[in-house]
Formats: structure tokens, sequence, C-alpha cells
């Protein structure tokens, strides 16, 4: 795999939750290089088998993306209202470029309030969805003629290599799990490896978690593995004690295996891949949540991509936590399936 | 047409580093014209036009943009900056910054998952913001940007609409291409075409070009603020998108002579050039620095109206800049002859 190709191709396909068709697209075709067994199911989930025999390990990682909806378009001056589809950060939009993904794409900035409009105690304080509209150029007349309300919005996405293989790309959360997981099948295409692998792209984890909830239900895994960003600490964080570049992130959670989680770690030391423990008390605000009990319950782990500036157009991703995060899943399914031969 | 427009908008040239600019507006001069760079880096342009004038006459647009500018480079190898001009955060968070040498920063934020409630919709202050270029240390960071390293936005020119544009820059790459595409039509007066250097950071290069032009009457071409937007009082919007070439009366920096701001809107009504007054007593140009030159000046401006001046995504609109370009035109000759 083309690694950084394959991440810019995944992270500018549009996928806002609930609509996540292009990014399928993408997907299945980087995943058609593994498999020739792949669906999409009803909620729009991307599903791929590896493997006929030994233990089903799903492998997981979410589609969708955050976005924005479409609410009004106004009849005498066009502006473009929408409201948040995920979790969208506010304090970014202004001035920002945008798609509308109307009845064709629609290049749009979103407003700002110049200075003079702003008291001084204001200047530190960003719109709040409602106060916010996006100026698409056209006439009101246009505007309403290709845009509705529903249509998806997207931020334009950036894709920037920066130094030390750290790359600034939008929606590598979570394009940069999906990619995780490929890279994980590339690693276990030429070994015996003895697992059915059931690699899972899963839709509308953004606005709850839905596509994973369905999918690992129709997929009826034993054990799962998702995979995620989290936190890596940047100078305006306080208590964030993991890092880009210090490797796969390994979640202990009250809701995870412990098990794996511990056996995650074992297998790192062992097979010396570069990772750093992160703990949830509760949830993990993953899709890790759900499928654990989907069914009668899945043993589930859960390994994240350490993320500067999460849900941002400029998230940050460190390409070697990628590939040591694939690493240690393509080490753990090594693993499960030798404990099946023994 | 917007070929240049674009070009012009994505040469970097913050305060104080205009050079690209200018070397490009130079090798875009006709040849019948003059044209020297004074010691702050002003251009100044001399072409003689259809008839010998008689009064002296300065078009002025102004060559610099806000940017950043790095001051410290820490330990982890982010990089603390200041603003080359006024930038509001709101328009920073979240973006992209590009160095001369085209290593690539940004401008990050902390997730809005780790905000409390209390904190919620705050945008960190400019102060507290740093460029983050994938650096691991100082010295890291130091193999590609040094102090005193200026940074512009990280945004491409694009069309927006079936007339509009959206770009960095365009206060006053507008400016800057009305006076070029004048330069290179027959013009009915002789005039000086001044593209002026640190507009941003206090109208400075006009200061020194004014001084050493000394013309009679001057006339400025900038890109101000347009507030035409949703939940923006009537009287705040300062002037509309789409209603022509927007002529000051008064701003923070200059009261216009009203014989010369009624000479513009008469012409423009005579021709039927669609033309707009500045509403608000906001903002400043190189006017507030060309009326004071010498002895004094008379001094007009003619703006593109710009939603969202200032950040990496200003737009305009081209039928705005047609009315400016029109309307400056007809200007040069009138007080050519006053």
């Amino acid at each position: 795999m083309d690694m950084i190709n394959d991440l810019r191709r995944l992270c500018t396909a549009v996928g806002v939750s609930g609509n996540e068709s292009e990014a399928a697209a993408v997907a299945k075709e980087l995943l058609s290089q593994f498999t020739s067994d792949i669906r999409t199911d009803a909620l729009g989930s991307v599903i791929g088998t590896v493997g006929t025999t030994g233990p089903r390990i799903m492998l997981e990682a979410h589609l969708d993306q955050i976005g924005m909806i479409v609410t009004a378009v106004d009849e005498k001056t066009g502006f473009v209202r929408f409201d948040r589809c995920g979790g969208t950060d506010r304090r970014v939009l202004a001035a920002e470029r945008i798609t509308i993904h109307g009845e064709k794409d629609i290049p749009a900035v979103i407003i700002s309030t110049p200075p003079h409009l702003l008291d001084k105690a204001d200047e530190n304080k960003s719109l709040p969805f409602d106060k916010l509209a996006a100026d698409t150029g056209l006439s009101a007349e246009e505007a309403q003629k290709y845009i509705h309300p529903g249509d998806r919005i997207t931020v334009n996405p950036r894709f920037e290599v920066l130094r030390n293989d750290r790359v600034c790309a939008s929606f590598s959360d979570d394009r940069a799990g999906v990619l995780t997981v490929l890279r994980a099948l590339e690693i276990l295409q030429n070994t015996d490896h003895g697992c059915q692998i059931i690699a899972v792209f899963a839709s509308q984890e953004e606005t709850g978690g839905s596509g994973a909830k369905t999918a690992s239900f129709g997929v009826e895994p034993q054990e799962a593995i998702a995979v995620d960003v989290s936190f890596a600490a940047a100078p305006d964080t306080s208590d964030i004690h993991t890092h880009l570049g210090k490797g796969t992130m390994i979640c202990f959670a009250p809701g995870l295996s412990a098990d794996m989680s511990r056996t995650l770690v074992c297998l790192a030391k062992e097979k010396d891949i570069a990772y750093q423990c992160e703990v949830a008390g509760r949830s993990t605000g993953t899709d890790a949540d759900d499928i654990a009990i989907s069914r009668a319950g899945v043993k589930t782990g859960l390994l994240s991509l350490p993320q500067r500036n999460m849900h941002t157009g400029v998230e940050i991703i460190d390409m070697k936590d990628i590939e040591a995060t694939a690493q240690l899943m393509a080490a753990y399914i090594i693993h499960r399936g030798g404990q099946r031969n023994d | 047409m917007t070929d240049m427009l674009r070009t012009l908008c994505t040469i970097d040239g913050t305060s104080g580093h205009e050079d690209a600019v200018r070397d490009y507006i130079i090798a875009h001069l006709p040849t019948d014209c003059e044209h020297r760079t004074d010691a702050l880096g002003n251009l100044i342009v001399f072409k003689k036009g259809k008839s010998r004038a008689k009064n002296r006459v300065m078009l002025a647009a102004h060559m610099d943009e806000v940017g950043m500018i790095v001051t410290h480079i820490d330990a982890d190898g982010y990089l603390k900056f200041t603003t080359v001009g006024g930038i509001t955060p709101g328009v920073l968070a979240g973006r992209t910054v590009r160095f001369a040498n085209g290593t690539v920063g940004v401008l990050g934020i902390k997730p809005i998952h780790l905000t409390s409630k209390s904190e919620e919709g705050d945008l960190p202050s400019t102060d507290k913001m740093y460029i983050d270029i994938g650096a691991v240390s100082k010295e890291d960071a130091e193999t590609v940007v040094a102090l005193g390293d200026v940074a512009v936005f990280n945004e491409a020119f694009m069309p927006l609409g079936e007339h509009k544009v959206c770009s960095k820059a365009l206060d006053d790459r507008m400016g800057c291409f009305a006076l070029l595409q004048l330069l290179n039509e027959e013009t009915s007066a002789d005039a000086y075409f001044v593209f002026t250097v640190q507009e941003e950071i206090g109208l400075r290069g006009a200061s020194t070009a004014a001084f050493q032009v000394a013309p009679d009457y001057a006339i400025v071409l900038e890109g101000t603020t347009a507030a035409d937007l949703p939940d923006a009082q009537d009287e705040k919007k300062v002037c509309i998108q789409g209603n022509g070439a927007a002529v000051s009366f008064m701003d923070r920096s200059t009261l216009y002579p009203p014989k010369l701001y009624k000479l513009a809107m008469q012409l423009a009504k005579d021709h039927n050039i669609p033309v707009q007054t500045k509403t608000m007593v906001a903002g400043g140009n190189d006017a507030g620095a060309i009326h004071k030159a010498g002895a004094g000046v008379q001094v007009l401006t003619v703006n593109v109206p710009c939603r969202y001046i200032h950040s990496g995504s200003s737009v305009a609109d081209m039928r705005d800049f047609d009315s400016v370009i029109e309307l400056t035109r007809l200007l040069l000759g009138a007080l050519a002859d006053v």
C-alpha cells in the first residue's frame, strides 16, 4: 500500500454521518486488494471478510466524518443556514471554506463577523450554530435551486505532510483508522494467520454509533478490536499524557475486555511495537462501547491513534502510530489464530 | 483576466516582505512607463496619458497583506507568533499557514471534547496560539524556520458563484490588480501609480511615497470590509457586496474633502456606474497617511467591498471591481484637470 496516498484518498472522500457512500466506495476499493467478499449493510457500513476458518475477529474503524447539515436557504439573500451533524467544533468555522453537497457540489465560505461589529469582549467568542451561515456567492434563486434542507456540508479537507511523518489530515478521525485496518490486512496477507477476519468500516459513529451497533450484530464476531483516534498532548491540553509518534494507544476501560488489553500490551512488548496506555473510567466514547455489548457480548479491545486538534479541519496524526497500531492488530490476529492450532 | 488576480493574491507578501509582489507587478508593467523602487520598497510608476495633466494625480494601492511572524520557538518545537496586521482569533484557529520556503504549519486548538462548559465557544487569544509544523524539538524546528520568518494563510484562490472570488489577500491585491489594469490601457492623463508597502502595520509606505510624489490629488484603491451579513443591522453593514464601488466620506484615518466625494458620486451617476457610500466610519487606509504628506493632499478612496476581510477566505464581487475600475478611470481624468 502507498500509505500516504491511500490516507489522502480516504481523508478527502466525502462521507458525513448517515451519507457515507463516497467514502465507502474508496474504502471498498482499497479493501478489494485483500478480499472479494465485501458487502454494504442496511446502514451503510462496509463489511469485508478475509479467511474462512478460525476465530471470527472483527477489526473495526468508523467510516463517517463530522460535518454539517443544511437547515434553510434564505429566500431573500441566499445565505444558507445549517446545524452540525456530529461534533463539529464551531470555534474553527469563521471564514472557513466548505462544500455544500446539494444537487451538485457548491463551494461556499462560512460567514465571519468583521472586527468593527465585535465588542472587544466578543473577539474571542465564536458564533453559535444558529447564527452561522454559508455564503455561496449565488443569487437566492440559484442557491434555492441547488441546495435543500438535509444536504450535508463538509469543511474542505486539508492534507499536508508535516515534519517527522506527521500529517495534517482533516477527517483522519477516523479514516486513519480505516487505513490502519487495511494496513493490518496487508501485513497478514501472506501469513497463515488462522483467523476469519471481518473488517468493518462502520457508518454513523459521530452521531451515536448506530453503524457499529448494527454491523456487529450482523457480523456476530467472537472478538473485536476497534481503532479510533484519541487525544495527543499539545501546548494547550493539560492532563493529556499520550503523545504523537509514541506508538499505538492501548485502552483500558471497564467496558473493554481487560484480558484483551493485557494481551495487547504483552504482544506489543514481545514484538517491540511502540505503545502507550490510555485509561478511561467509564465509556471509551468510541464504537468499542457498542460492539462490546452486541448480541450476547463480544470481547472487545480498543487501539487508538494519538491525534492533535480532534474535530477540526487540522487534525494531525503520525504515520508511525498507524504502522504500530496495524502491527499490533496483526500480531493479535496471529496470536489468536495460533491459539486455535495449539 | 482573473488569472492575474489569482496570481497576485497567491503571492506571499506580508508587511515588510512585499518583494515578490513587487517583482510580479514590475514584470507586468507596460513598456511606456517609468518606474522606481524607493528605500522602503514602494514601487512608484509614472505613465504619460493622452493629455498633460494640469494637476499631479497619484493612484495608490498597497501590496502588503496580513500574516504572522515567528517570535519564539519553544523546546518542543512549537512556534509562537504575533500577527502582522489585524487578524482575529476566529479566522486563525484550525487553519494552516505557509512559510516562504514551503513549510506548512498548523494553528491547533484544544479539542472541543476537552473544553469545559464554561469556556464553550471561546477561542484562545492569538498570544496563546502556536504554529505546529510537526517538529519534535527546537533544534528540529530550527532546521526550517527562524525567528522573524513570516507566514501567510495557506489558502488557494477560488471562484465563488458566478461573479465572486474567494482568496487570501484580496485586501489589497484587488487594488494592485486595478492599478495594473489601468496602467495597461491608454490613460486620459499623466499620472503616478504607486504600489505601497506596510499599509497593514500603520500606513507606513504610503507616507514616504506621497512625500516623494508630492501629488495634488490622490485616489486610494482599497478592499474594504463589507458586513452585509445575516443578523447584521443595516446601519452597520458598511457597504453591500454587488452594489458597486464604495466611496468613503470618512473613515478612522481620513476626512475626505466633500467636493471630491461628491465628484465621485456625480461621475458615477452621470456614467451609470454602480456606486455606493461606505456608510460607517470604520477602518482606515493609505489615504490617512497620504493626505498628511508634505503640505497636504486631497484624497479619495474607492473601495471594493470585501466580506471576511483579513482572513484566508475573503470574498469580493468582480462586478464591484469593474465599477471601481470604471469610476477610477473617470476620476483620474477629472482630477488631472480640475
